[in-house]
């Protein structure tokens, strides 16, 4: 324990040293940094959802102002925290099994494997989520 | 199956685990923050499609948000999704935390901040949800 703590004693600009860390690394730091990215969003995500207190037309005009202008560029936020999720996620659900001792042989594999399709789920939802959004 | 020091000896070949917050968080918060990783795919899984794919248009989304509390399996559902995912969220942050070389004290601290911050979200998302299932449409 002592040990990989002692590890990242460098703080956070220790995550971003990947050189001659191999696949593991690289998911070990992009899944902290993702997982701080969606903290911060859930907490913007609780505070949006405050104001249907406030009404009807309150909670409707910062939807519609997020999503059709005049701060539509928060669609592209949206993009990157969709990107971000689904990382996360995939990632994530390796970390499980890999508890659970399965992948340990063929770690890059299952990272790779995971992340493709949590990319083609990432295409397919932004997909149909545009499709949504633009109807 | 040996698991020792992050280290998994199996079928005489010795396999590293991967770099996560298991050694800073501890073996029970570690193992609870994996389980309800697990539920968090199931409940992102069906909220986003819910919300982005399949839950009317965003310009009425307050009348399709409250309509959808209104059922109460939906609303146990909200309010779990609250629980979970508000606990992973920062139990992951207090790893993280950990892991940056501080001290035992400053730990100490910091996990009764996160716990505080934990029951006020769960008690202040589950009160919006119950209120916000009430509001009569006009």
């Amino acid at each position: 324990m002592e040990k990989n703590t002692s590890e990242s004693k460098e703080g956070i600009l220790g995550w971003a040293k990947f050189k001659g860390k191999g696949v593991g690394y690289f998911g070990f730091t992009f899944q902290r940094v993702s997982g701080v990215v969606i903290l911060f969003y859930l907490y913007l995500h609780y505070t949006v959802l405050s104001n249907l207190l406030h009404g009807q037309a309150t909670y409707n005009s910062i939807v519609q102002s997020i999503t059709y202008g005049p701060y539509d560029l928060f669609i592209v936020f949206d993009i990157l925290l969709a990107l971000v999720i689904f990382y996360h996620g995939a990632n994530g659900i390796r970390l499980a099994l890999n508890e659970m001792g399965i992948g340990l042989k063929h770690n890059k594999a299952f990272f790779v494997i995971f992340e493709s399709i949590s990319m083609v789920l990432l295409l397919l939802f932004l997909y149909y989520a545009w499709l949504f959004v633009a109807a | 199956m040996v698991i020792c020091g992050g280290v998994i000896k199996m079928e005489n070949k010795t396999l590293k685990k991967p770099m996560t917050s298991r050694g800073t968080l501890g073996t029970v918060s570690w193992f609870f923050q994996v389980i309800s990783g697990l539920f968090l795919v199931f409940f992102v899984g069906v909220h986003l499609y819910l919300a982005h794919i399949d839950f009317g248009h965003p310009i009425v989304f307050y009348d399709s948000v409250i309509n959808n509390l209104k059922n109460p399996w939906w609303l146990l559902f909200y309010i779990a999704f609250v629980w979970v995912v508000t606990y992973h969220g920062l139990n992951g942050l207090k790893g993280i935390l950990y892991d940056m070389g501080t001290r035992p004290k400053t730990r100490k601290y910091i996990a009764y901040i996160l716990v505080a911050v934990y029951i006020v979200t769960v008690i202040y998302g589950t009160i919006l949800a119950i209120i916000v299932s009430q509001i009569v449409i006009p």
